[in-house]
């Protein structure tokens, strides 16, 4: 082989293709030097999901037709993806960090004896080494880590991180040969979707946000005053979600939600880059904090240095 | 019903700071707790085995200092436990982490339901329930919010998917992961905390385990961390807000209003 690949596993459900699939193949085509740009995509048999792929100029589709993938389990879409990957032998496999992907790809990554990053911020070649870049514990450090000694080096990266951007290519469709191996022992429904009825931080226009420095009952109290005035939601930084108040779902972040309001108000909170990651797309954020140095006030568009009980109180005051 | 939670000790909260000079982990006098979503999956497992009756053992693989949540399983109502430590098995990564419990599995025999927090909130990377399930050689339920036993060998969960749910039913044995959503973890009884003491807990090294040398540790890690950094942080135009609290506002209020 003279050119190494760079594969893509596309995420589909019977109509339509899973955003962070297509991003994926964006990103692949900025980063990949040498390396062709292939999209894996197990499928149910579907001319408008392949279609849809090819849109986004991957060098190449492998589809992986069946229609038992309607309600594949993981281990049965790790097992045909194990399939082409151990005998084309890529150089590296990107996954979408969705839940299928999280799941899918730690079985086939034993499968296949490899290592695997989880959810990568961002993924880069130095020669034919994937370099896969993640916050990692603690304050405001990154850090990269590389499969040196086994191939495919795989990752599965974050959603919403890189935009999917339509190109034209001239895209070879192969339809490839595989075994869908049933797993008896499992029986799974067609995923039903959730007619969200609870509000989610991540729709909300307005969101308040609370961290460690803005964490007392009279301040929740005040914040959700103010979140239903300004017609919003109350989010927290991850300590707060170790209290009764505040559940995983009102976490902003790395490992809680990424949000896009039009408007962003923390109080109290440092700026972790495991927080800020979670903000990167609110469109005006205002932060206070007593500490001048935080970095969350860099992050932001309106900085007060002071008090977030006495700031909160001058807002629910002056708000109409 | 014999039901294995695997549990990992992770630092409470944030009190993980890096050394700005080695850019390694300061780990002393960091306290540590059971990982939280692990302890929805003990209350998981407890609550099976007061419907079905059975035996709960903890496993975990890490240091001594693991100890202290391996007592906190057991006051949670656990009745045994397993700690796997010894150098060899250090800088493990999910790969060698995965095998290496899964070897310790075997070794326990007979294991109806393993189960798992949906990830560690240290590593935060959810893949060695995955692993585990793939070297045992049986069905995974992955991020489930409800989980039901409908017989002795047979257990409904419902997962969480990104915007939908889906109902997937095994013949155990199986693998299930947990979300904090499935239940609420019972708190620990003076009762329980006592008798904790009096129970058994067994400490394994690479001795004790089926293991081949090559695959654990270090050794049987294909990942590297190839360097830490602070990253560039993508400014704003930041514009200060001057004067009290008040004055501060009524300036902010001007200026988002238009
Ligand atoms: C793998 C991993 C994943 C993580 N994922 C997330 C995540 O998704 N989301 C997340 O938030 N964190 C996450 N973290 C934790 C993150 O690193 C930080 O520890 C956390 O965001 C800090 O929260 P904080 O800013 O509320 O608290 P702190 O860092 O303690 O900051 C409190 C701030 O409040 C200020 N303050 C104190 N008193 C006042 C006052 N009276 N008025 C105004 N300001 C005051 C202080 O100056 C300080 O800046 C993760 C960590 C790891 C290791
Ligand atoms: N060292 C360990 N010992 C036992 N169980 C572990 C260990 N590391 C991770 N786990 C389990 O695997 C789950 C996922 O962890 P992780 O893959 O690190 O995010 C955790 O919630 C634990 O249930």
């Amino acid at each position: 082989m003279t050119q190494t690949e760079i594969w893509v596993y596309v995420q589909t459900n019977q109509t339509s293709v899973e955003p962070t699939s297509l991003q994926l193949i964006t990103k692949a085509k900025e980063i990949a030097v040498n390396q062709r740009v292939v999209a894996v995509m197990p499928t149910v048999v579907s001319e408008k999901l392949i279609n849809e792929v090819q849109e986004y100029g991957p060098d190449k589709i492998i589809t992986l037709e069946d229609d038992r993938f309607k309600t594949a389990t993981d281990t049965e879409i790790a097992d045909v993806l194990y399939q082409v990957v151990s005998t084309r032998k890529p150089n590296s496999l990107l996954i979408p960090a969705t839940v299928i992907g999280r799941s899918v790809a730690p079985r086939l990554q034993a499968m296949l004896q490899t290592g695997l990053t989880a959810d990568c911020l961002d993924v880069y070649f130095d020669g034919d080494t994937l370099v896969q870049v993640k916050p990692t514990y603690g304050d405001d450090i990154m850090c990269e880590i590389t499969c040196p000694d086994h191939q495919p080096q795989m990752a599965t990266v974050r959603p919403n991180v890189f935009k999917a951007v339509k190109q034209n290519n001239d895209t070879t469709i192969e339809k490839a040969d595989f075994e869908f191996h049933p797993e008896t022992q499992v029986k799974a429904s067609t995923p039903q979707s959730i007619i969200s009825s609870a509000a989610n931080i991540g729709d909300a226009n307005v969101v308040v946000a609370l961290g460690r420095g803005a964490s007392s009952p009279a301040i929740i109290e005040k914040a959700r005053k103010l979140a239903a005035k300004l017609g919003g939601m109350v989010g927290v930084s991850r300590p707060l979600t170790d209290s009764d108040e505040f559940g995983h779902e009102s976490q902003i972040g790395q490992s809680g939600q990424s949000i896009a309001p039009d408007l962003l108000i923390n109080f109290g909170i440092s700026g972790a880059v495991q927080y800020l990651v979670g903000i990167e797309n609110a469109k005006t954020i205002v932060s206070v904090n007593t500490d001048p140095d935080a970095p969350i006030l860099a992050a932001s568009d309106y900085a007060f240095v002071g008090d977030a009980n006495d700031f909160m109180d001058n807002l629910l005051e002056q708000v109409r | 019903m014999k039901i294995v939670v695997c549990i990992k000790q992770v630092p409470k909260s944030d009190s993980v700071k890096i050394d700005p000079k080695t850019n390694n982990m300061i780990r002393d006098n960091v306290e540590g707790v059971i990982n939280p979503f692990d302890k929805n999956a003990i209350e998981a497992a407890l609550t099976i085995r007061d419907q079905l009756g059975g035996e709960v053992i903890i496993l975990s693989m890490g240091p001594d200092s693991y100890m202290s949540s391996l007592r906190d399983g057991l006051a949670m109502g656990a009745d045994r436990a397993v700690l796997l430590s010894s150098r060899a098995f250090g800088g493990a990564d999910t790969l060698a982490t995965g095998y290496t419990i899964s070897q310790a599995l075997k070794k326990i025999g007979d294991v109806d339901l393993v189960l798992f927090g949906r990830q560690s909130v240290d590593a935060d990377t959810g893949q060695v329930g995955p692993i585990v399930a793939q070297y045992l050689d049986v069905p995974q339920i992955t991020f489930v919010e409800q989980l039901r036993m409908i017989d002795q060998h047979t257990l409904i969960g419902q997962r969480l998917l990104d915007g939908s749910t889906q109902q997937v039913q095994v013949t155990l044995p199986a693998v299930v992961t947990v979300r904090a959503e499935l239940n609420t973890p019972r708190y620990e009884t003076p009762v329980n905390i006592q008798s904790s003491f009096e129970k058994n807990v067994d400490v394994w090294d690479e001795h004790d385990i089926d293991l081949d040398k090559s695959r654990i540790g270090q050794a049987g890690s294909p990942t590297v961390v190839k360097r830490v950094f602070a990253p560039d942080k993508k400014g704003r135009q930041t514009k200060t807000l001057n004067g009290n609290a008040k004055k501060a506002v009524q300036e902010l209020l001007g200026q988002i209003n238009n």
